[in-house]
This record gives C-alpha cells, structure tokens and sequence, in this order.
C-alpha cells in the first residue's frame, strides 16, 4: 500500500517536472507566436482580445528574399545530410569492422574533431574554399561539414552492436562487402540515420555565422541571414517583426517535426541520443 | 555532316570572340570593388545601400561595386579579417568605428591619408563632424570616415511631464533637474518609472555618456590608456548607480537594452536614455507626444558618439584604392548624407548635409531631428583602445557589478582599471 503510494507520488512529481520543462522549451516558442501574429503595441502586453494580423509577416517578406532564402537553406541541409550519410556510414563500416593498420589512430584523430569548434577554423576554411575557388556557393557552406566526427563516431558505435552472425549469413549468401553494407548494416542502422539526420537539419538550418561569411549573394545565403537583418542590435530589437521572422524559418522544421514526431522520439529512444 | 559541324563551330567561336572580345578588353579597365557592410538598427537598409550604390554605379560605368551585407558590427570584422587572410579581401567595408586599433594592429587598414592627393581631396577630411572624426583618427593620420553615426539621446514622454505638473518643453537640462522630474515622474505604484538608461548590451557606451558630463573621458586618444578610476568617473558610476538604490527615480538593478524602446513605448518608463538609431521607430510607434533632448549636464553635456566608419584595406591596388576613395566620397556627399539620414535615422555627418533642402525640410517638420546634431558639439569618442573587446568587457562587468550591488562603484572601476592596464601595457 505504502509502496503504491510513493510510487504514484513519484509519478506525479515525474510527471509535474515533465510538464514544466515542456513549458520552459515551448515558452519562447509560444512567445513568438503571440508577437508574430499581434501589432507592435501588443508585443509586451498580454490581451486574449488583442486583434491579431498579418502584418508583420508582410512586412518581414518585404525586406528580405525569402523565398529565395528558403530554396537554398534546402538545399543546403539536404546536400549536406546526402553527403554524411554516404561519408560517415563508409567511414564508420571501416572502423567497426575492418582490421587495418593505423585503425587505433585515425579512429582518435577523427574523435579529436569533435573538440574543435567549427568557429576557431573560420579564417582556415575560408582561405580552403578561396583556393578551391568556392567562395559564395552552397558547396562551400556544407563542404567543412560532410565528413562529420560525430556521425562517424555515432554509425560505428550502432554497427559495432549488430550481431556478426549476420554478416556471416549473408556472406554465405554470397553477398560482398559493399552488399553486406546496404543489405544488413544500413537498414538495422535506420533509427541512429533519423535521429542523426534529424540533429544534422537542425543545426545547418540554423547555423549562421560561417554561411554569412563565406557568401556574399542572395542566391547562396540562407534563412538564418536574411532573419539576421532584423537583429537591430544598435536600437533594439522589434519584436513583432523579428518573432514573425523567426516562425517564418523555422516553420517548416516545426510542421515537419510535428508530422512525424513518433518516428523520431522512438528512433531518438533507439539510437540512444539523448 | 562533319563539314557542316565544324563550320558552325567555327562561325560559334567566331561569333564568340566577337561579343566577348569587347567585354574583356572594357572589363581591363574597368575596377571591381567589394564593399561590406554591417546593418545595426534593423529593417531594410540593405536596400537603402542598394539604391546609394546603383546611383553610384549609373555615374561610373567604370567601376563595379558589389556591396554584400556582413551581419552586425562584430560578423562583419570577422568576415573582412577572415577574406583578408585567405587572399581574397575586400577592398573597403563600413564596420565599427571602434574597431580602429584592431585594424590598424591586424596591418588590415590605409590611412586615408595616404590616398588623398588633390587638394579637393584633402579638403574633403576636413568636411565632417570634428567629434564624428574623433574614433577615426590616431597617430595623427585619418583611417576611417564616418557614415553610419549615431548617439546617445534622451526620450521623454511628454504627456506624462504634463500629468506629473512639469513643464513638456523643458526637459531635464541637469543632473540635479533630472532626479527632481525623475520623483515627480515615479508612480508610487509602480505603473511608471521617472527614467531608464540601459545597462544590458552596451554599458559602457551610456557610461561614456555620464563620464563625459561629469567632465572626464575614459581614455587617451592613442587607445593605450584608460581613465576607469579617476575620481571623476568613480562619481559618475556612484550617480548612476543612485538613480535606482538611492532616489528611486529608476528600477535597480540593470536594465534591458534590447527591450527599452518597448517599455518607453508602453509608458512603463517616463524617460529613456537610447541610441537615435530608435528615432525613426519611435516616431512611428508612439502613441503619446514624446519629445527628444540633448543629455543632461553635470560640469557640461555630453554624449558618445556610436556606430560606423568606412575603412578602405591594406591590400589594394592604387587603382582600387582611388576608386574606393570615389566611392566613399558619393556615399557621404552632402546629398547622400541628407538622404540617408532622412531613411534611417542616423545622424548627418557633416554640417553641409544640413544646408541641404532635403535635410532642411526634415528638421523643420521633425526638431528631435536636430538634436543629435546640436548635441555632437559636446560629444566624445566612444570608448575604443587596443585589445578593445577585452578593454571594453572588463568596463562592461565593473559598472554590471556596481548596479546590482555586488561591489562598490569604486571597487570595480579601481579593479578594471587594473586589468585594463595589464592589456595595455605593451602598447605604450
């Protein structure tokens, strides 16, 4: 009995923790949405019968090409997510299972990475993409990127637990190596390619500093810089226009999460990203 | 067939080296240039820049301009040093005036004068704002023209100076008149506060506002010494300190830079403190009559001056250099000047941009207009050294940790003017 009780209490306070960390994260969220959809006079001023508009949004469309915007951030994170799965599911199949010399080494070379900030190599990979001849292209925004530690480090850890018998049996099926890839690691592999494609989108959809500064064009930059026009530092920020402009990018992220939510918290719950 | 094929390949390579012929001889002389630029009060000024440079390019067909916006101040050093490096630099940007020492350590930066030569060219420095000029010069050389230029003024709301029984047109002209209005402008209720000056994001800039009125400034013009523990500033930072603890005139505590326009607009706050960056927005915003007044003096006014300059780069070819002077020289023409600052708020740079009719008609329909630039007669430079980012941090922390209570005014400037004085050291 007293048993049952504590348990239901610890229910309880699990569940109160739950709600209110849920709250925390959606609070900036639902802020923006209040903002966005309300005229200035509004933005701090909490009135349920406040007339809601669109104005802010027409406004922030006008200022800035986001359509155009919207197209190149897309193709940027899906140009980058094609090339790391490629890169990192080869890489990551070499070291889970394949004995080769200098294995130890490259394996502790490529975790280093994951201790570097990209920021600190701006100024290097800028003069890489300037001898490559790449400066102001898509390409170069995702080039430093393809080849990610983490996505190699995280595929390795997942191939490592799938069972050799397996590999064995399609061996014996007269598979190859690149065939036991594809047909046995890659589709057991599926929730750590989701949760990691998912970590992937996000952050290139909202990185910001090195897309600035490696193009120069409206038909290279994405969404983070043209949102980044209504940052106003110097005034202070406007918050109706800027909450607008934020719900603007991010939307399609959002609807996208939302639509297939389950998928990615059961994969998230696999591959053990937490 | 064959025959056929290599005949129209012939006539295409013909017809080829016809139409590009002409194109690479003009593109020889023709100079490119890249121009970065940071925007800082938000909205659509890139397009303001866009219009001043397709007006440029229409009068010089020979020079190609392609002005490319780098984020805010501190996104577009980072991308002008990082193009530096690699080779493929700009060849002049707008960035923050304070920047200067940085530049100039970096080798990053000319010195205009050194690509002045006419005497209508030399003549043409001395065109601007002597207070303006002030963030860019040291060494006695010139290294960065004023363009996009603002500085600190004050707000106030003047309906409630009429329900608080003050006179609308007399706003605050001192320290001691401020704190007076400030105790009939505070709501015991906590409705409205007599006044605000910002103490989150830019600190240091409103503390070179009260310095400056107190008679001191906060560093020498070569940007190798600080004044964070003269008694002067001490007392500034004691002042400013009072408005909040001691005559209650002012929430204690700091305050949020980014949401003060909202408060004033909301009439939480009688008075602000803020850039004339904000004039524009408020203008359109306010639903109450609001007026705009120079700062308060204590021994006399004064106010930083903020924002940025032009820099023309190091690694120029002398062709690309003159054309980058042309540039600049459209881009704050009286005209220019006038018109930009009619869009965007900023002040006008130079007292001929004034004497335009545009400019004219402007301040006659808008005086708080006027202000700003009758207030640069007592204005300073911003705070700016070697090692500015970390010179300005500790400044920042010292007067954060005086409002909040955890050390005292002098304590924190003393301590900060230590460490100011470690950094500084090997540049003296």
């Amino acid at each position: 009995m007293s048993m049952a009780r504590q348990t239901t209490l610890f229910n309880r306070i699990e569940i109160a923790a739950a709600w209110a960390l849920a709250f925390l994260w959606v609070m900036p969220l639902l802020y923006a949405l209040w903002a966005g959809f309300h005229a200035p006079e509004y933005a701090t001023r909490f009135d349920l019968f406040a007339p809601l508009t669109l104005e802010n949004f027409a406004t922030v469309w006008e200022q800035a090409p986001f359509g155009r915007y919207f197209f190149n951030t897309f193709i940027l994170v899906t140009s980058i997510l094609v090339m790391q799965f490629i890169l990192c599911t080869l890489a990551a199949y070499a070291f889970a299972r394949y004995e080769f010399r200098g294995r130890e080494v490259a394996f502790a070379l490529v975790l280093l990475q994951l201790m570097i900030m990209p920021e600190v190599l701006i100024v290097e990979n800028y003069s890489t993409m300037s001898k490559l001849g790449l400066v102001d292209t898509i390409a170069a925004i995702g080039l430093p990127y393809m080849a990610s530690a983490f996505g190699i480090f995280l595929l390795r850890q997942t191939f490592k637990t799938i069972p050799k018998e397996l590999e064995e049996a399609a061996r014996l099926e007269g598979c190859g190596p690149m065939m036991i890839l594809w047909k046995v690691y890659v589709p057991l592999a599926r929730p750590t390619y989701l949760a990691y494609g998912l970590v992937s989108i996000s952050y290139h959809w909202n990185n910001f500093l090195w897309p600035l500064i490696i193009t120069n064009s409206v038909e290279t930059r994405p969404l983070t810089v043209g949102l980044a026009i209504f940052g106003a530092p110097e005034s202070g920020v406007d918050w109706s226009i800027i909450s607008a402009a934020t719900l603007l990018a991010v939307a399609p992220l959002l609807v996208a999460f939302i639509l297939f939510q389950r998928q990615f918290v059961q994969s998230f719950m696999h591959a053990g990203i937490k | 067939m064959l025959k056929h094929l290599s005949k129209t390949f012939k006539r295409t390579v013909l017809a080829t080296a016809m139409v590009l012929g002409p194109v690479t001889l003009a593109s020889a002389q023709q100079v490119e240039l890249t121009m970065y630029y940071p925007v800082a009060v938000g909205g659509a000024l890139t397009k303001i820049v866009d219009g001043l440079v397709d007006g440029f390019s229409k009068e010089n067909p020979g020079i190609k301009v392609n002005a490319i916006y780098a984020g805010n101040y501190n996104d577009a050093r980072i991308k002008a040093l990082a193009a530096l490096k690699s080779g493929k630099p700009a060849q002049l940007s707008v960035m923050f005036s304070i920047d200067i020492y940085e530049l100039i350590e970096q080798g990053a930066i000319v010195a205009f004068d050194d690509i002045v030569e006419t005497d209508d060219e030399k003549a043409w420095l001395k065109k601007f704002y002597p207070a303006l000029m002030e963030n860019g010069i040291t060494q006695n050389k010139t290294w960065g023209i004023p363009f996009q230029r603002s500085t600190i003024v004050m707000y106030y709301n003047k309906d409630a100076f009429r329900a608080a029984g003050l006179d609308a047109e007399k706003p605050p002209a001192t320290w001691d008149e401020l704190v007076s209005a400030g105790k009939k402008l505070t709501k015991a209720d906590g409705s409205q506060w007599g006044m605000m000056i910002p103490s989150t994001g830019y600190p240091y800039w409103m503390f070179g506002a009260l310095t400056k009125q107190n008679g001191q400034t906060l560093m020498n013009g070569s940007g190798n010494k600080t004044f964070f523990d003269k008694p002067a500033t001490i007392e500034a930072l004691q002042f400013w300190k009072d408005l909040g603890s001691k005559e209650g005139v002012m929430p204690k505590g700091t305050i949020e830079w980014g949401t003060l326009r909202q408060n004033f607009l909301d009439q939480k706050t009688a008075i602000m403190w803020h850039s004339t960056g904000n004039l524009t927005k408020v203008k359109s915003s306010a639903k109450f009559d609001f007026g705009v007044a120079m700062l308060p003096a204590k021994k006399s006014r004064g106010t930083p001056t903020g924002g940025g300059n032009f820099y023309i780069f190091d690694k120029t070819t002398p062709a690309e250099r003159k054309a980058a002077l042309k540039l600049i020289r459209y881009m704050t023409s009286p005209e220019r000047t006038a018109e930009w600052s009619i869009k965007t708020g900023y002040i006008g740079t130079r007292p001929d941009a004034y004497e335009t009719d545009a400019l004219k008609k402007y301040v006659v329909e808008f005086p708080p207009a006027a202000v700003a630039r009758d207030q640069l007669e007592f204005a300073t430079a911003e705070l700016s050294t070697y090692q500015t980012g970390r010179v300005r941090k500790l400044l920042d922390d010292a007067i954060q940790a005086a409002l909040t209570g955890s050390k005292s005014p002098e304590e924190a400037l003393t301590s900060a003017q230590k460490q100011a004085d470690r950094l500084l050291k090997k540049y003296r």
